[in-house]
Formats: structure tokens, sequence, C-alpha cells
């Protein structure tokens, strides 16, 4: 009797210990993530109250020390590069540690092996674009031309993974607790394949849908809907600018064969509508203190934690401090002693579709010219969590990766189309930033960018001595006009790209005369310029607000700039919604409801600021307009596009009985007023439900703006309803889901000023007070002082860490 | 008295061995001190449990106090729990329930190490 008792309590004991230490289904074994002594409590202890005076860190040669901000900013002061960039990646580990590697599993197509099967379609979409490819095409870069860069990014990887080899239970990010797994080793291919997950995010191309508009509306019409360049256009690079150079000829084929295939398959995914950014700088002669002052506000999908980490870098050489991103090397966006820089994405088709025309079903050669080349074949692993292993095998061409085929988002047998993106060619983004962290001038500058391919980036700089600059830097191929908006015959090599722009002819300018450079994702230049410039999602509004402020703008200070990138006004609403008003005429002014909207919308200054009604009415209106404009043209079966706003707003203004507002499906003719009265009904409508169900319709309530933590279904990782302005096409571009990820204005001069903030926290921890502490701050239009410290600075310092 | 006792020597071992330890070696732990102290079955279950239980529920309520961390708000919603008052009481629960079936299993232990008397009468 006694042994049964034993025995049965001892199963009960240990079957319950089992039980708690197991997964069930989705749900992370219990006990480890509830012990007070491991588990997730104490992932509610701050940075601060963990703070260690020394730490000990491997391969330094001299004691780094690293003063925190009453923000958690580290201020890292070294000795040399390679303690500075080993103690900025420990560091960056110690606070963000679950996210880059998160952000480098994405990039690498690896996201199914911490979630399971839910995530496999996406995974294999990210190796069949090759981002993994291009990574490893960049590390061989380095190995082979670029040692002394090799050397830093592994500095950096050794001080993540002694960090991470003394990660205790406790101090594990909570999402790896959660979501029941480990952190593997770090190394320099992550790092650049970060950088290629910024491509990613950032490029697109639309050749599918012109390819498809192409055979759908003719190319006469094509080029009246989308027009290479827009009436009022006001570039990158001023229009004034004499460009100076003799350009490389391009040669166009006499003919032209594009595969005439109806392209009926799903589009990959997109950089989302509202991914932009804004930069400008100002000269001396147009600010109040007579320094030249710089502004940056990168605009991106909204994420907790933040994608930007900031800190500041010191050696004995330079003194550098911004938006670094956690998992790449030194600073992203902004300045040092000498200079201030920072991005914008500049679009331009980089990205090409080519059609491939196997030899047989093994699909070992393509058809090139007159010969059949062989294949590569690149089998891809897909580790799956609780399943069995998926395996990929993607053909390689010359051209690239073949993404599209008979096993991925098509539905014929004989579609196969090869991908040719500057991605896949080895490059070294990664020692521009360490160059551009250090320069000194101009010429530090321009060496710096020569290293710079993808991403295409605006780059904008000022310096102490009162230089300006901007320059739209990125590997450009040559192409003869037309060339890469439509899927090519992969097998005819006329179709190649010829070559690449030089770095030298890229656009670009220095001090111009109207005393400030900017950008805003617009087209790059005026048509001037003598190579084919072609991308689908040129802006049109922020860069017209943005230079005519800048242009009436005198005696400008660093608070103007400030209110300056916080601007709320919407000059497309501007343009439109006077047309909308007048074609709507006298439609439904019985309704006491149309008349309140039209009221609310006629006293509306066109400020989308959190407490404007007018904004919401506007959005909501003018959607549904566009919506009914273009309804018959995307009800085509293959994929299309639909003309910009712009474009649709310029042809209601300027063409209202054109016949492209007829609707086939109504008897009648139709014209632009038609649509508008359709976009009015529909609002009274969409109004009539949100105040029923919502109530409030002004725009911080209705847009919603939220900053989601990187696993969607974290829902309280994530800070909704975020109570700001601004919107997509506003240069405070804070749509519900994107905007300013990172806010900077410096003032160069002999003392510099420097202001920032973004939507976070330090802290990638969502049990710290670090973690989100910044939103309040970024939502009003505040900053944090941004000025470089020296190491003896002992003002609102948090604490300091010696490593050693 | 030994119940006592044996909930005061586990809420020690918690204390000590738990940071250092994942729970299952703090669940032997808490069996061998029951072995040695030696009360009842119900004092061994009610001991140990007591004893890791209510030390679990203490420590993540002060973590919550000294932290005013959000997280187990956070943690809560993210579990379909509600609040984090639940995830204290749930910590409670699971760190009574392994630590009182350790309890009761290291009493039973010794019990089987007890020499039973053949034959009570003739001594």
């Amino acid at each position: 009797m006694k042994y049964v008792s034993f025995f049965l309590v001892l199963a009960i004991a240990v079957s319950l210990a089992v039980v708690v230490s197991l997964p069930i289904g989705q749900i992370p074994p219990l006990a480890p993530l509830l012990d007070p002594n491991h588990g997730f409590w104490q992932n509610s202890i701050s940075e601060d109250q963990l703070a260690e005076e020394e730490i000990d860190l491997e391969n330094l040669s001299a004691p780094v020390e690293i003063v925190y901000d009453k923000n958690l900013i580290p201020h890292i002061f070294a000795q040399n590069d390679l303690d500075l960039y080993r103690a900025q990646g420990y560091v960056t580990a110690q606070h963000r540690l679950w996210q880059m590697e998160f952000q480098t599993m994405a990039a690498a197509g690896r996201i199914s092996e911490i979630v399971g099967p839910v995530a496999l379609e996406l995974d294999r979409m990210t190796r069949r674009k090759g981002l993994a490819y291009g990574a490893e095409l960049g590390l061989k870069y380095l190995q082979e031309h670029d040692p002394e860069t090799l050397a830093l990014v592994e500095a950096y990887s050794d001080g993540v993974n002694q960090y991470i080899s003394q990660l205790d239970k406790a101090r594990l990010p909570v999402e790896y607790k959660i979501l029941n797994y480990r952190p593997e080793a770090w190394s320099a291919y992550k790092s650049l394949l970060l950088l290629k997950y910024m491509s990613d995010m950032l490029v697109g191309d639309r050749d599918l849908e012109f390819s498809n508009l192409r055979k759908i509306l003719g190319e006469a019409k094509l080029d009246k809907l989308f027009p290479d360049f827009p009436k009022e256009n006001d570039p990158v690079i001023e229009a004034e600018r004499i460009w100076d150079f003799t350009p490389i000829p391009v040669t166009k084929p006499d003919s032209l064969a594009y595969p005439n295939d109806e392209l009926v398959i799903e589009p990959l995914p997109q950089p989302t509508e509202g991914t932009g950014s804004n930069n400008w700088a100002v000269a001396g002669k147009k600010t109040k203190n007579g320094n030249p002052i710089l502004a940056n506000d990168p605009h991106l999908s909204l994420n907790l934690p933040s994608l930007w980490y900031s800190m500041q870098l010191t050696t004995p050489e330079h003194s550098v401090k911004g938006a670094t991103l956690p998992g790449a090397l030194g600073v992203i966006s902004g300045f040092n002693q000498d200079i201030a820089w920072g991005v914008t994405n500049a679009t331009k088709d980089t990205r090409d579709w080519y059609k491939i025309t196997f030899q047989d079903e093994s699909r070992k050669a393509y058809k090139y010219g007159n010969e059949w080349r062989p294949t590569d074949f690149r089998i891809e692993e897909i580790k799956v969590k609780g399943e069995d292993p998926f395996i990929d095998t993607v053909v390689y061409t010359h051209h690239g990766p073949v993404v599209y085929d008979r096993t991925f988002r098509s539905n014929r047998q004989d579609v196969n189309f090869a991908l040719k993106w500057t991605v896949h060619m080895g490059s070294n983004e990664q020692r521009t930033f360490l160059m551009m962290n250090k320069a000194k001038n101009h010429n530090d500058y321009n060496e710096a960018l020569n290293h710079y391919v993808a991403p295409a980036q605006n780059f904008v700089f000022a310096s102490r001595t009162g230089d300006i600059a901007m320059r739209i830097q990125g590997k450009f191929p040559l192409k003869w006009p037309g060339q890469g908006k439509f899927f090519m015959d992969g097998a005819d090599p006329l179709m190649e790209w010829q070559g690449y722009i030089p770095n030298e002819q890229n656009p670009s300018t220095l001090n111009p005369e109207r005393g400030f450079v900017s950008s805003a994702n617009q087209h790059p230049v005026d048509k001037s310029y003598p190579y084919y410039v072609f991308d689908n999602s040129y802006e049109h509004y922020r860069n017209r607000r943005l230079n005519r402020r800048l242009r009436e703008m005198e005696q400008i200070t660093v608070d103007d700039m400030k209110a300056l990138q916080f601007d709320d006004y919407n000059l497309q609403a501007a343009e439109a919604l006077p047309i909308l008003i007048s074609l709507l005429g006298t439609h439904k002014s019985d309704s006491p409801e149309a008349e309140k909207y039209l009221k609310e919308l006629k006293s509306w200054d066109f400020f989308a600021d959190p407490n404007q009604k007018g904004q919401t009415l506007y959005s909501v209106w003018s959607s549904e307009t566009f919506e009914s404009i273009w309804r018959e043209l995307l009800a085509n079966e293959p994929p299309v596009l639909r003309p910009n706003t712009y474009q649709t707003i310029d042809l209601l203004t300027n063409s209202p009985t054109d016949s492209l507002f007829d609707v086939k499906g109504i008897e009648g003719i139709e014209t632009a007023d038609y649509h508008v009265r359709v976009g009015f009904d529909s609002l009274l409508v969409a109004m009539a439900k949100w105040e029923n169900e919502e109530g409030d319709y002004s725009w911080a309530n209705y847009k919603k703006t939220t900053i989601q933590h990187l696993v969607p279904n974290f829902k309280s990782f994530s800070a909704p309803n975020v109570y700001t302005g601004g919107g997509s096409g506003i240069l405070n571009a804070t749509g519900s889901r994107h905007g300013a990820s990172w806010r900077m204005v410096v003032e160069m001069g002999s003392e510099i000023k420097a202001f920032g903030v973004y939507p976070g926290g330090q802290s990638g921890n969502p049990g710290s007070k670090f973690y989100d502490n910044f939103i309040p701050i970024w939502a009003n239009g505040e900053y944090l002082n941004f000025d470089l410290r020296t190491p003896e600075n002992q003002e609102e310092m948090l604490f300091k860490t010696i490593l050693k | 008295m030994r119940f006592i006792f044996l909930t005061l020597m586990t809420a020690i071992l918690v204390v000590f061995l738990n940071p250092v330890a994942p729970f299952w070696v703090v669940m032997i732990g808490i069996g061998v001190l029951s072995a040695l102290i030696y009360p009842n079955g119900i004092g061994g279950f009610l001991g140990g449990g007591l004893g890791m239980g209510l030390t679990w529920l203490g420590q993540s309520i002060y973590l919550g106090i000294t932290t005013a961390s959000p997280l187990p708000d956070r943690m809560g919603e993210l579990m379909g729990l509600g609040t984090g008052m639940t995830l204290i009481a749930i910590t409670g629960v699971v760190g009574f329930l392994l630590g009182a079936f350790s309890g009761w299993t290291g009493v039973l232990f010794r019990n089987l190490l007890q020499k039973t008397p053949k034959n009570v009468y003739r001594g």
C-alpha cells in the first residue's frame, strides 16, 4: 500500500511538472513563463534597475565607457573603431536582441520556424525574391574587397554574441519566452541581411500591373493616365540645375516585342502607401543664426519595438549621434561634430521582370539569344514549427531568381518570370554609413556615398562650414525610355540593362541658389536630366508643400523646422475639395446630414489636425469618389493599377467630361460629377454608420494611429489610438499604420544643437518604462535633446557602465 | 509544528534556490525537505504547496509593486486572462500545486523507509 501511494503521488507530481513544461498548441510552457524568478515577471524590471557599473567584455583593447542619459540613450566612448562597434553590438543586443533577430529571420524567410505554417507563404516569397542570396553576395563582396569593414562587422557580431552567451533565463526578452525559442548566434551575414530587409521594405515595382494595363488600355491611353512627369513637377534636384556631363548613350532596340501574356498572377506585396520620408537642409543665408539647419523624418511602418535605436558613438577621432538600425553598424541618420545627414527613399525602378523560356520540363536550361543557358538550382529548406520542413526549389538565371513559376502564385503551367534587382548584386552599404559617421566635409560625404547601392536614397547634407547638399544615390540601371515598365522577354539580349549610371552622374546639387535642398519621395529630376527616370510611386503633394514653405520662409529657426516636420496642411484637399464641392452641385441639398457635412467641409482650413472633422469627411468622400471612377478598370481579372490621386484630381478638374468617366455598365454617358455624387452618397452611408457605432469622427479618432508590435497578434504590446494629426501626402505623414518613424532637426554651427524623437522607446522590452515613453512626446510634435555629450558630463545621467 | 516548519523551509528554499535553478529542481528540493522534516501526508502537501505557492505569489506581487510595470496587465490581456491580477493568482496556484505534490511525494518517500513493526503486540 505504501508503495502504491508513493508511486501514485510521484507520478502525479512528475506529470504535473511535465505538463507545465511543455507547450500545448500555441500556448507556451506555463511554469517557465510564470516562474517569478525566470519567467515573464522578470521582464517587468526596467533597465535602470538592472544597471551594472562594470561588465566583462572580451576582446577589447581598452575599457569602453557607456553613459546613459535619462532616456536610456547610450553614449559609447571607446578608444578605437573595433572596440566601438564591439560595444555597439553588445549594447544594442542588451536592449533590442529579440527584434534584431526577428527582423533578420524575416529577411531570411525563417518566420515559419518561430510561428509555424501560418508564415510559410511569406517565407517562400521572401526566399524567392532572393534576399538571403543578396546578403550572401554582400558578404562575399566584403571578404574579397573590403576586409577592413568585414573586421568591424565581425567585431559588432562578437559583441552581440558575447551578450547572448552571458544571457540568463531571467533576462531573456519576453517574446522568446512567449514564443518558446532561444536566440541563436549572430553573424556578419545577419547584419548584411538587415540592410537587404530595408531594401525589401522600400522598393517595389508595378511591372505586372503595367503589363496588363498596356494590354487592356493600349499604349496611348496608358500614357495619358500614367504620364512619366506630372504637370507641376517640383523635383528633388532643383529644376534649374544644369547637367554638366556627357551622358552615356543608351540605344533603344528598333522593334520592341513585349511578351503578350495576360498575366493572371497574384502580385508580390508592395511597399505600403505612406512609406516615404522628408528631408531638407536650409543654408545659413535663410536662417536666423546664419547656420545651416538639417531635418529628416523617414516614414515607415509604425512598430514596437521601434525600428530605430538612438545612440552616440565616440572615439578620439569622431563623435556621431542619431538613429541606428539594431543589427547594423554605426548611425544611419544623424550628425557628428562636422556634418549632418539624413535619408529619404529615392524610388526609381530598379526591379525588372524577364519572361523565361525553359528548354524542357526539367528547367535545367533556358533560352538566351541563340543558345540554351544552364540554370542554377537553389534548394530552400524552410523549417516549420511543429511540422516537417518545406523544400522549395528556386531556379536562378543570369537575370536573377525565377520568382513566379508553376509552384508559386501562378495558376498557369507555362508562366515563368525571373526578377532582376540591384539587391542581388554584391554591394557594400555598410561601408557608406561607417564612412559617413566620420565624414568631415562634402567630399567625405561624396566618397562615402560612392559605396552605396540599394535601396536608393536621397542623402541630404549640411556642414558646420555652411555647405548644404543633396545627392540621389543608388545603383541605377541605364535604360532606354520605357524599359522595365513592362515584363520583358528574357530570351532577347536586347532587353538587357545596358550598364549603370556612373555615380558622378547621379542627380546631385551643392549649395543651390534658392538656399535650400529638399526631398519628399517625388520625381528626382525634371525632364532635362539625360537619363530615363521612371517609378510609379512618386509623391506629388508633400514635396510641393515643403518647397513652397521653404521658398517663402526666411530667418528660419530650429523651432520653425520642427513645426514644418509636424505640418498638417493637406495640399491635396486644398486643391481637390473646391472641385468636389462644385461638381456636387445641389445633390442631396434637402438632407440635413448632407448640409451638416458640407458646412463642416466648407469651413475647414485644410489642416489635418487631430480634432478636425473636415479631414475625416474629405478623406472618405475623396477616396469613395476615386474608387467609383476606377471601379470598372480595377474589375479586370488580371491585376492592374489605378492612376495616382494627383492624375485623378487633374482629370476631375480639367477634363470632367472625358469619356473615361463613363461607366459602361450604366445606360447613358456619365461624367465626373456622377462619380462625385456616388462618392458623396457613400460618405453619407459611411458617416451614418460611424456616428452610430463610434460617435465622434474627428480625425485622430477616425484614423486611429496604431504603433503595432512586430508580432501583430501581440495586441497588448502595441500602442493603439495615438492622438495625433497628419496623414498620407501631408508633411506630418502619420496615417493609421505609417508615419514619421524618426524625426531629427540639427543646427550646424560653432555649437551644434540637435533634437530627435521616434514613436517608441529605447527598450525593446514591453515591461520596461523605456518601451514606449517617447510616444506622447512624438505625438505632440515635441523633441528630445540630442546634443553630443562628453564623458565628463553628468547632467541628466541615468547610469554609467564600463565594459572591460 | 512540522507542517509550519516545512512551509517556512520551503519558502526559504524557493527564495534562494529558484533564482539559480529551474522550477523542477526546486520541486526535487521540496521533496527532500519534506522527507527530512517528515510531517504527516496533509502537512507535507500543504507545507510544500503553501511554501512554494505563497512565495511565488509574494514574488510576483513584489515585482509588480517595485517596478510598477504594465507587463502583468499586458501579459494578462495577451493570454486572454484579463488583468495582471489574474496572472498573480494563477502564478500562486501553479506554485502551490507544484510545491504541494513535491511535498507530499517527499513524505510518502520517507514512509517507504520507515520500518513498520511486523507484530505490534509482540513487539
